[in-house]
């Protein structure tokens, strides 16, 4: 073997080992992200508001007034003899009871409206069991805020909300027991509240991430305040069916002024509702043979 | 070597002789050794990089797996701090902190006042203990001197261990009690009583500190139960452990290779997938590239945890591996192809996503159903209710037909045996006469002889039980289309072979398979593949069954009223398994048929004969003469033409046992005559009649031969009952291992190239138009899907052409089915060793399967909640979606075997109406109605074919037309037994006792109820506690305010089932329970929470103002009104009732009330009922209150 050949066989041992150093030290590039820090949370608003006000009529005859046959219970008879079904309640043309919420909408800045948080009342929201009625029939919580229901019956009641979103719960509530108090973690548009021994005991709950809600009085008028102003889907949510019926509306708010969105239910004005076996409480449920 | 010249020598001359220019050494190989060299450099580094990288795709993944899941955890660990720290801050935790540190401050003083004089007494004991136990081993030295020795040197041995007890030591006793330290002396007894003292004191004293302390340790272990249970998802220290583990990652195969040696299993699954067991649920989301939840990509989707942990936890991977139930190619790590199995070689290719749950059939092959696999399950479903099973015979489907079979064979079998042994008796008998026989042979011959005569009569109790299961069994056995010896009375003539060219154009999505060798062309492809003959094979059918059908008048039905027949139709409970409408306005189960078109092909007076009572069979069969029989058979015996499951269930000719039903899962409505007439014109008036084809040639015995042949060739007796075809086999192959065929016996046919290259003349998915099909899937997709592709340009003999039909399945049930398929290998084609095969042998288990098999046979789910979480049919109608709606559903069945007594729930299952057996006078209007021969009328005039080609087939063999003016009575008419205040009726089954058995097992199983059960006596009330439940029943809880109590004025707004059936159906302990929380039972029920309240250990009426009795009472008063309510009688329900009306019930005349009055008073308010409501229905409702109240008293 002659020098020459020696110096290859060097070189390539050398290239050998450092080839193979190169490959065993390898290792492919593990960049650590930074702790990715989500953002913390949505910022309340802060600024000009302005309102949403408005009528929802009815077209049409209204319906007439039925009276509910209370004989199942005489102490409801006894404390209201003339109680008259509240599902409908129409008065010169105008619909009381309607849910108008603020259902999405851009506020002036491009924010959404869900990107603010809106803080809970501390406040609860009553709802009463006053002459084998639910007063009011609709209303409107915020989430998480408390809902505080009474008796004011000589008899007993007991509540029973079936969300879909929210757990169902059914308490009993006897003749002057302390208040029921109960929250809705999740926005739910509306949540029936239901009476099994007084089947004709209807309310409606709805539940909303934001203070953006009201119930149309008896005149059918209502009133949104505290708005911050930019573009809005208001919707009137009217009961009836499984689920009710909805309406929409575009509406701008400007800064400390006000927007209007009427509404209108009622004759020719119905959208088609879902199918369903239309009222069936109790008091109409036919006799077994 | 020897002649070999010296070494030296011939080196010398060599090189001497060497030439001047030896290429050897003149010339250089250096460019090649350079060459080489280079290329095994090269190679070496290539056999390098794919050793460290080639090889091990799964180091970068690991790593960065480890990076993104660090990043991860990173993302979360703020707002898992935060909530733990916010729980530390909670009013309760901060109370229950409190708690524990103030006991603990309590006991403290003392507590340190022990471990002072502990500390103490260790001290001296610490002093004493050397010394003590030094002399102690002397002494047993001396001892043992003293035992081995003998004589004087024993003497010597006493004596010297005598001194040695007297001797005294010196022990450096510490300061104690401000003593100076010093020395004290003892002798051995007075050592060792100090040494015992001492360890007394010391157990004593640590015994007290350990009694101080257990109030505070057991606060805090609630304080800190408290934080554990509040705390969702993991906490900041947990989390930090997950990162420490990463930042010391694994970084090998070994590592995260999970190794079962007894079963041989070794996967490497969890190498790449490697957050498949974190504690933490990770979707691709949170592992994308970027950050947590952002855009994932392949290797997030591959890092994220098994999807199903809850199954995981049942089938531990330690145990059971990743392949064993996915399939793949578990130690394959160089890629993903090789992981996953998806090469040609490998037996068992991973599962498709969709069809992941075929794994789960491997195993659990006998399940009826799989909990967790529900496109498994579907497949099962699919598999029994669409009528695959007509034609394939599937292990343990069809339960009924297999075990009669086997049941017959066994009845055979024990025959010949009972023979054989009475053979053998009189050869005994024989033998023993003779006189070359000694006598102790006689006397082992007696001894035979009498053993085999009581074998004998075992082995006939045994074909006693056998033949009562044959009954049982037919009475089970059902099929899925219906009898098609009725189609006389039933169908429009014209209608036939319309249905038979395209039944699912006349009714979409209908069970019936198009059968596409004579039916209408679907399209193109599929009319070259119709049979030439194909009008004519209807024909003859049709004519077929025309010809053999039963022919008799039905009683003649009026139309009734649509509208109510409406409102029965949609709540009596029909569209749990019927459907209305089309397309869009398609409403109801899909369990069987659809009904819009029913009108259509149907004779009314058959229909409502159906409604009415849809097991009505028009004429027996009996198995044991092969035909049906008829009115003459019993007539020769005398015997009115009556044939039921009960008393009149076997054959006047030769006593077999008959089948008495029509077999159909459908089950009886206890409609009356005008209900079902008012459903039928309902039904007839959802479509109008249209107007098909002349067929005259259904009427033409020379086709009916040709007709024989195609049906038997076809195999319709699968799923119809057929003339002449009653015990014909299945013609289909059998397909309990279908999954485990090898793929070349497979026939692809000529679609063998089709499918390796990816061509799919069914376009099946779009999505992966050019992906290869030629595994399992492939094929059995396609093959239920479109069967006839297989035969496509096959040249073949009408008779071998493939006879499968073209079923309907929507894309879902094809996966389902194919998933059920896949999975069907057996143990042998399993990648699961048989060992770990589930095999439930506890009876809880065996019981639950074997329910589900009768449970989804007659879809009870399609009414009732069997499990939480599934939904029933109804539940999804558009009338239930209301609050109100939803009280109006069938009963949750979730704890219905901890809610009934067994014994109640079988007679509820036989008769759901509970009105008891059929009353004397009802049979008595049976047997006149159906039975007298006078109430037959002369066959009817219909002409008709009677040239018959087919043996057993006669016309002849039908029964003589009966012209009953009505229908049969009806058992239980419009009762329901428990809920009569619902619309939905549950309906006779008319369940043989074994599936009344099975379904009373389940349901116990499902709620883990022993079996059988005992029911614990209950304890009296005194006449106190009667006072006090009767005033909680009344005041504040008003129970009969909802619950029904025979009384009809009231029962007018009930909603909840009668007390006095509580004695004999609820448990005692279920009722408890339900009192105090029945939403836990049954989520949604209309029965409120909240009615007692806790008061300390017992519970008491939760009221403001509960009545004074009740206060009085210090037992638990919710045990107390279970206890009330088990021993109420009809007489205490209507004072109870009474007295609600009137105001609270005076304690002191509760119970004292003479019954006389209070049935006059009872009678009054239902006289007032008549004047204020129909009579009819007052009539109805009050003799159901009366035999409600009757029947339990």
């Amino acid at each position: 073997m002659n020098k020459q050949t020696k110096v290859w066989l060097v070189i390539s041992i050398a290239l050998s080992v450092v080839l193979a150093a190169a490959c065993g030290g390898g290792a492919t590039n593990t960049t650590n992200a930074p702790a990715n820090t989500e953002s913390a949370g949505a910022t309340a608003y802060s600024g000009s508001t302005g309102s949403v006000t408005g009528v929802i009529s009815f077209n049409g005859a209204a319906p007439a007034s039925r009276k509910i046959d209370t004989s199942a219970d005489p102490a409801c008879g006894q404390k209201s003899p003339n109680l008259t079904a509240d599902d409908i309640v129409v008065k010169d043309g105008k619909l009381a009871n309607t849910f108008v919420y603020v259902k999405e909408g851009t506020v002036e800045g491009g924010k959404k409206i869900t990107d603010y948080a809106w803080s809970t009342p501390t406040t609860a929201v009553n709802l009463d069991q006053n002459g084998c009625q639910y007063k009011p029939h609709v209303l409107g919580v915020q989430v998480n805020q408390k809902l505080s229901v009474t008796n004011s019956d000589p008899t007993q009641h007991n509540v029973h909300p079936t969300p879909k979103l929210n757990p169902e719960w059914n308490q009993t509530q006897a003749n002057g027991a302390p208040p029921i108090e109960k929250t809705f973690a999740r926005p739910e548009v509306l949540i029936p509240v239901k009476c099994n021994q007084h089947p004709w005991m209807k309310a409606y709950v709805g539940v909303m991430r934001h203070p953006f809600f009201a119930v149309s009085g008896e005149d059918g008028t209502f009133e949104i305040k505290g708005l911050p102003p930019g573009n809005y889907t208001v919707v009137a949510w009217k009961e009836g069916g499984a689920n009710g019926t909805e309406k929409n509306m575009q509406v701008t708010v400007p800064a400390n002024g006000s927007a209007k969105a009427d509404f209108a239910f009622g004759e020719g004005a119905t959208t088609s509702l879902n199918p369903s076996l239309k009222m069936m409480p109790a008091l109409e449920i036919p006799l077994r043979h | 070597m020897a002649d070999s010249p010296a070494p030296g020598e011939s080196l010398v001359k060599r090189e001497a002789e060497a030439p001047a220019n030896d290429p050897i050494v003149s010339r250089s190989t250096s460019g090649w050794m350079l060459v080489c060299a280079l290329l095994l450099t090269i190679s070496i580094a290539w056999a390098l990089w794919d050793e460290a990288f080639g090889q091990r795709p799964w180091k970068g993944m690991q790593r960065e797996f480890v990076a993104r899941y660090t990043r991860y955890l990173d993302s979360i660990k703020a707002n898992a701090g935060r909530s733990e720290a916010e729980i530390k801050e909670s009013p309760e935790y901060l109370q229950l902190d409190a708690e524990y540190k103030a006991a603990e401050e309590l006991v403290m003083p003392e507590v340190k006042q022990i471990d002072t004089e502990v500390a103490r007494v260790q001290k001296k004991l610490d002093a004493v203990t050397d010394p003590f136990q030094n002399q102690r081993g002397r002494l047993t030295v001396i001892n043992y001197y003293v035992e081995t020795s003998t004589g004087s040197a024993q003497e010597r041995y006493r004596r010297e261990a005598e001194e040695k007890k007297q001797e005294t030591i010196e022990v450096a006793m510490p300061a104690d009690n401000g003593h100076a330290a010093g020395t004290q002396q003892f002798n051995y007894a007075q050592l060792e009583k100090l040494y015992d003292e001492l360890r007394e004191q010391k157990a004593q004293n640590l015994g007290r500190k350990a009694e101080l302390l257990k109030a505070p340790s057991e606060l805090r272990k609630k304080r800190d139960d408290y934080l554990k249970n509040q705390l969702i998802g993991l906490g900041p220290a947990a989390i930090e452990g997950l990162k420490a583990k990463m930042a010391n990652y694994d970084y090998s195969i070994l590592g995260h290779q999970i190794s079962v040696n007894a079963y041989n299993i070794v996967d490497r699954c969890e190498v790449c997938h490697a957050g498949i067991r974190e504690p933490l649920e990770l979707t691709p989301a949170s592992l994308a590239p970027d950050k947590p939840g952002g855009e994932p990509d392949r290797l997030a989707r591959a890092f994220v945890s098994h999807p199903k942990r809850e199954i995981l936890a049942v089938h531990s991977p330690e145990k059971f591996g990743c392949a064993s139930c996915h399939w793949g190619n578990g130690r394959a790590t160089t890629n993903e192809t090789k992981g996953h199995g998806r090469h040609r070689f490998w037996l068992w290719p991973m599962f498709e996503k969709e069809n992941t749950e075929a794994g789960c059939q491997q195993c659990h092959a006998r399940d009826r159903v799989t909990d967790g696999a529900d496109t498994l399950n579907l497949g099962r479903d699919l598999f029994a209710e669409r009528g695959c099973v007509g034609c394939h015979r599937y292990e343990g489907f069809d339960r009924e037909t297999d075990a009669l079979g086997a049941a017959r064979q066994q009845i055979g079998q024990l025959v010949d045996q009972i023979t054989g042994n009475e053979k053998q008796i009189r050869a005994n008998e024989q033998t023993g006469g003779d006189p070359n026989t000694t006598e102790e042979q006689v006397k082992r011959l007696l001894a035979q002889s009498e053993s085999l005569r009581v074998t004998n009569s075992l082995l006939e109790a045994r074909i006693d039980q056998l033949n009562l299961q044959t009954k049982y069994l037919m009475q089970d056995q059902k099929k899925v289309g219906p009898n098609l010896k009725d189609v006389r009375v039933k169908l429009r003539k014209e209608w036939v072979p319309y249905w038979l060219e395209n039944p699912q154009g006349f009714r979409p999505g209908t069970k019936m398979p198009t059968f596409w060798r004579f039916a209408a062309p679907l399209d193109d492809s599929h009319g070259k593949l119709r049979d030439k003959d194909a009008p004519q094979q209807i024909q003859a059918i049709a004519a077929y069954l025309w010809q053999d059908s039963f022919d008799l008048k039905l009683p003649e039905q009026q139309r009734g009223d649509a509208g109510k027949g409406k409102q029965l139709f949609e709540t009596r409970g029909c569209l749990a398994c019927h459907s209305t409408g089309e397309g869009d306005s398609k409403m109801g189960g899909s369990f069987a048929a659809n009904l819009q078109r029913v009108g259509e092909k149907s004779n009314f007076d058959y229909i409502v004969r159906w409604i009415h009572n849809p097991r009505e069979r028009v004429a027996p069969y009996c198995p044991k003469e092969k035909r049906d029989l008829t009115h003459e058979d019993y007539a020769k015996k005398n015997l009115p033409f009556v044939f039921d499951t009960e008393l009149h269930s076997t054959c006047p000719n030769d006593g077999a046992e008959l089948q008495v039903q029509n077999m159909t899962v459908m089950p009886n409505f206890r409609l009356s005559e005008q209900d079902s007439r008012d459903i039928a014109t309902y039904l007839f008036s959802l479509s109008s009649q249209q107007n098909y084809a002349a067929a005259p040639y259904m009427d033409d015995p020379n086709i009916k031969e040709k007709g024989r042949l195609l049906i038997k060739q076809y195999g319709c007796a699968g799923c119809h009952e057929i003339r002449g075809f009653e015990e014909e086999q299945r013609i289909g192959k059998e397909l309990t291992v279908e999954g485990a065929t090898p793929i070349e016996r497979l026939d692809f046919a000529l679609q063998t190239h089709h499918a390796q290259e990816g061509e799919d003349p069914l376009k099946l998915r779009p999505e992966a138009e050019h992906k290869p099909w030629y595994n399992h899937k492939g094929f059995f997709e396609r093959k239920i899907a479109q069967p006839s592709i297989y035969d496509e340009g096959k040249e073949k003999d009408p008779k071998d052409k493939l006879r499968m039909p073209q079923p309907y399945l929507t894309p879902e049930w094809r996966v389902a089915l194919t998933t059920f398929l896949l999975g069907s290998v057996g143990t042998e084609g399993s990648n699961v060793p048989g060992s770990l095969f589930f095999n439930p042998q506890d009876q809880r288990r065996q019981d639950i399967q074997n329910g589900w098999w009768v449970i989804k046979k007659y879809n009870c789910q399609g009414c009732h909640q069997l499990e939480v979480g599934q939904r029933s049919a109804v539940q999804e109608l558009p009338f239930y979606q209301t609050p109100e709606g939803k009280d109006l559903l069938p009963p949750r069945l979730t704890s219905e075997g901890a809610r009934v007594d067994p014994a109640w729930l079988l007679k509820f299952l036989h008769d759901p109406s509970l009105s008891g057996e059929k009353t004397p006078e009802q049979q008595r209007q049976m047997s006149a109605l159906i039975g007298s021969p006078a109430a037959h009328a002369q066959p009817s005039p219909v002409p008709r074919a009677n040239a018959s080609a087919s043996p057993g087939a006669s016309p002849g063999a039908s029964p003589s037309a009966n012209q009953a003016a009505k229908l049969p009575p009806q058992p239980g008419l419009d009762r329901n037994g428990v809920r009569p205040y619902l619309q939905f009726r549950m309906p006779t089954f008319n369940f043989s006792p074994n599936e009344l058995q099975v379904l009373v097992r389940f349901f116990m199983a499902m709620s883990g109820q022993q079996d059988p059960y005992i029911r614990e006596p209950m304890k009296p009330l005194t006449d106190q506690e009667k006072i006090t439940a009767r005033q909680m029943f009344t005041s504040g809880t008003p129970c009969l305010k909802c619950h029904i109590t025979g009384d009809p004025t009231h029962d007018a707004t009930a909603i909840a089932p009668n007390f006095l059936l509580a004695s004999e159906r609820l448990k005692p302990e279920w009722t408890f329970r339900w009192l105090l929380d029945p939403a836990r039972i049954s989520p949604g029920t209309a029965m409120p929470t909240g009615l007692f309240r806790k008061e300390g250990e017992r519970w008491v009426v939760n009221l403001p103002n509960p009545p004074a009795s009740a206060s009085a009472y210090h037992d638990d008063h919710a045990r107390l009104l279970v206890r009330y309510m088990f021993l109420l009688n009809p007489d205490e329900q209507r004072q109870l009732l009474a007295a609600e009306r009137s105001g609270p019930m005076p304690v002191a005349t509760g119970g004292a009330r003479p019954a006389m009055q209070n049935h006059a008073r009872s009678r009054r308010r239902r006289t007032g009922f008549h004047h204020r409501r129909k009579p009819v229905r007052a009539a109805v409702g009050r003799s159901a209150a009366r035999a409600l109240l009757t029947g339990y008293r």
